[in-house]
């Protein structure tokens, strides 16, 4: 394995007396889908957060392609190529799907400077992601799956080299999972994306992900293949209450 | 907008400059002098806009811009020469907006609105207070320039004021202030400086204000504080403003003068009822059209766009938020 694209050493974040994240650390190579894996508040979102740049880390490292990047802020991190998307959807209600998608194009990774030229680089993107229909529409008349879906073709057309996908999957039937894990292996596949990805959906997680880092009440608790996760005395105890 | 909407509105923004350029050809002193009320109003609301409309941060402090500007002009009275003098007002403004942009733009909402106002108020007093110290109640301007100048003053600001917005509007910059708007943590992640670009557009829509309040200070030659730093103007721009409605170059001309030509009439024809009719239109447009007058065109053209695309079956109607700033290529015509 070369230098890891992603190295998270040591990272710890609380907010006053509680702990959110204590003391977490893994690596992610390169084109790699690491999984996320832990129950409410195990501190998932809070490690979204400190490493799109949302919140800063109490202690700890961040290095992205070899860079200290924990601490800057959310949109010097986009620039340098990473990307998030948010479990509770933020679109940009009040403009159109288009527009949304634009704004990622215009002032992510790639920063393009017209209007013009970023719409032509959001196409591909609102095709793959079905969004295409309803491109003309105020985001804030897609339904749920459809503004899932505009979460992650925003975080694409940034240009984004890592992309964080925070509970993508979250409330879709299972027919539409299957199509989803399809659109995100192909995307990834195409744009040789490296994915960390949060779910709570059990089976596209391990469908999906080479390897998952399990966390429980802010710490790591086993990292490794789904099969090692699948036998792991302390994820077991933890989630079935079994014996190790 | 429609690519016949943008023709429309072009072609009534090109014959509203010719006519007030043209004004002082045929105009009397009183006409020119409402005229020049109709100017600065313009030129308040569409600077306005360039942060508020933009951001979604209302500002209800906007006067305290127009007062340094007038402050600055009545300070340098007869030691600077007056367009230097404007200009300073402007820069003084400016940087004023630079320098409590920082704090003042870390709230948001309701709080925003409020912190702004107690600023302007704060300045107000301060001013009030230093003036008092040395003495001045009021001072009296001898041998202000002809309204003449004045206006065309004014006319100049008033158009640099509507190309600012216009030009913001279309822009990549404007692009990042609306979806900041929308949502300011969203537009963060996905690479908008938004600290950067509250303050680059707060300090753009002080500008012109500063300007604007030191060519007024000329204007009225008898300087009070407690009138250039009136919160009723600070009001009277969100008023106009919402009025008008949308985010480009429209809403605040439509508003603007809308509320100007009705004020006028009402003020001359209906003196004692004047303040409680101009009170019903206020609360009627904000009860039945809370998108103001663009909001109303606008639905009126889709309603038209959308006929036209049922019958033809082309793709795409006007999207809700119509604007300068968005591609208006998917449209019916």
């Amino acid at each position: 394995m070369s230098t890891p694209v992603l190295s998270i050493e040591g990272l710890s974040k609380r907010f006053g007396g509680l702990v959110a994240l204590h003391d977490v650390g893994f690596d992610v190579a390169e084109g790699e889908i690491v999984g996320i894996m832990g129950a409410n508040g195990a501190g998932k979102t809070t490690l979204f957060s400190l490493i799109a740049g949302n919140a800063r880390p109490s202690s700890g490292r961040i290095v992205y392609e070899g860079r200290e990047i924990a601490g800057l802020s959310p949109d010097r991190i986009c620039r340098l190529g990473i990307a998030r998307t948010f479990q509770i959807v933020k679109p940009f209600a009040g403009l159109t799907v288009r527009e949304n998608v634009r704004t990622a194009a215009l002032f992510g990774r790639l920063g393009v400077r017209h209007a013009r030229d970023a719409d032509r680089h959001a196409q591909p993107i609102l095709d793959a992601l079905g969004l295409a229909a309803d491109a003309d529409r105020p985001a804030a008349e897609l339904t749920l799956s459809g503004q899932k879906r505009l979460e992650i073709a925003r975080a694409v057309a940034t240009g984004a080299r890592l992309v964080l996908l925070d509970e993508v999957m979250a409330g879709l039937t299972p027919t539409e999972v299957a199509q989803m894990l399809d659109t995100l292996r192909q995307i990834r596949r195409e744009r040789g994306l490296t994915l960390l990805v949060i779910e709570h959906v059990m089976r596209a997680l391990m469908d999906l992900c080479a390897r998952i880092v399990v966390l429980h009440h802010g710490e790591r608790i086993a990292a490794g293949t789904p099969e090692e996760i699948g036998r792991d005395g302390r994820v077991l105890a933890v989630y079935f209450g079994a014996h190790a | 907008m429609t690519q016949r909407g943008l023709r429309v509105w072009g072609v009534t923004l090109v014959t509203l400059a010719l006519g007030l350029a043209l004004l002082p050809l045929v105009a009397n002193a009183y006409l020119l002098a409402t005229a020049l009320g109709l100017l600065m109003w313009l030129a308040l609301t569409q600077s306005w806009c360039v942060f508020s409309r933009m951001t979604g941060y209302v500002s209800l402090g906007h006067v305290v811009f127009y007062g340094l500007g007038a402050y600055v002009v009545v300070v340098t009275w007869q030691q600077w020469p007056l367009p230097l003098a404007v200009l300073a007002g402007g820069a003084v403004a400016a940087v004023f907006a630079a320098l409590i942009g920082g704090p003042v733009l870390r709230v948001r909402g309701p709080y925003f609105v409020i912190l702004t106002f107690g600023v302007a108020e704060l300045v107000r007093y301060a001013i009030l207070a230093g003036e008092a110290a040395s003495g001045t109640a009021s001072r009296i301007l001898f041998g202000a320039p002809d309204l003449i100048l004045i206006y065309a003053a004014m006319y100049a600001l008033a158009l640099a004021a509507t190309v600012l917005l216009l030009a913001v509007s279309r822009s990549r910059f404007g692009h990042g202030l609306r979806s900041l708007r929308e949502n300011e943590e969203a537009a963060e992640t996905l690479g908008v400086p938004v600290v950067r670009y509250k303050l680059a557009a707060f300090v753009l829509s002080a500008a012109i204000p500063g300007m604007v309040g030191g060519v007024m200070a000329l204007r009225s030659t008898y300087f009070v504080v407690g009138q250039v730093f009136d919160p009723m103007i600070s009001v009277t721009i969100i008023a106009m403003a919402l009025l008008g409605g949308g985010d480009d170059t429209r809403g605040p001309v439509l508003g603007t003068v809308f509320l100007f030509v009705v004020e006028e009439l009402l003020w001359a024809n209906a003196p004692l009822a004047y303040m409680i009719i101009l009170g019903g239109i206020l609360a009627g447009f904000v009860l039945l059209a809370p998108n103001g007058l663009v909001g109303m065109i606008d639905a009126r053209r889709r309603g038209v766009g959308a006929d036209a695309a049922m019958a033809s079956t082309a793709p795409g109607t006007a999207p809700a938020v119509a604007s300068l700033g968005s591609a208006p290529t998917q449209e019916p015509t």
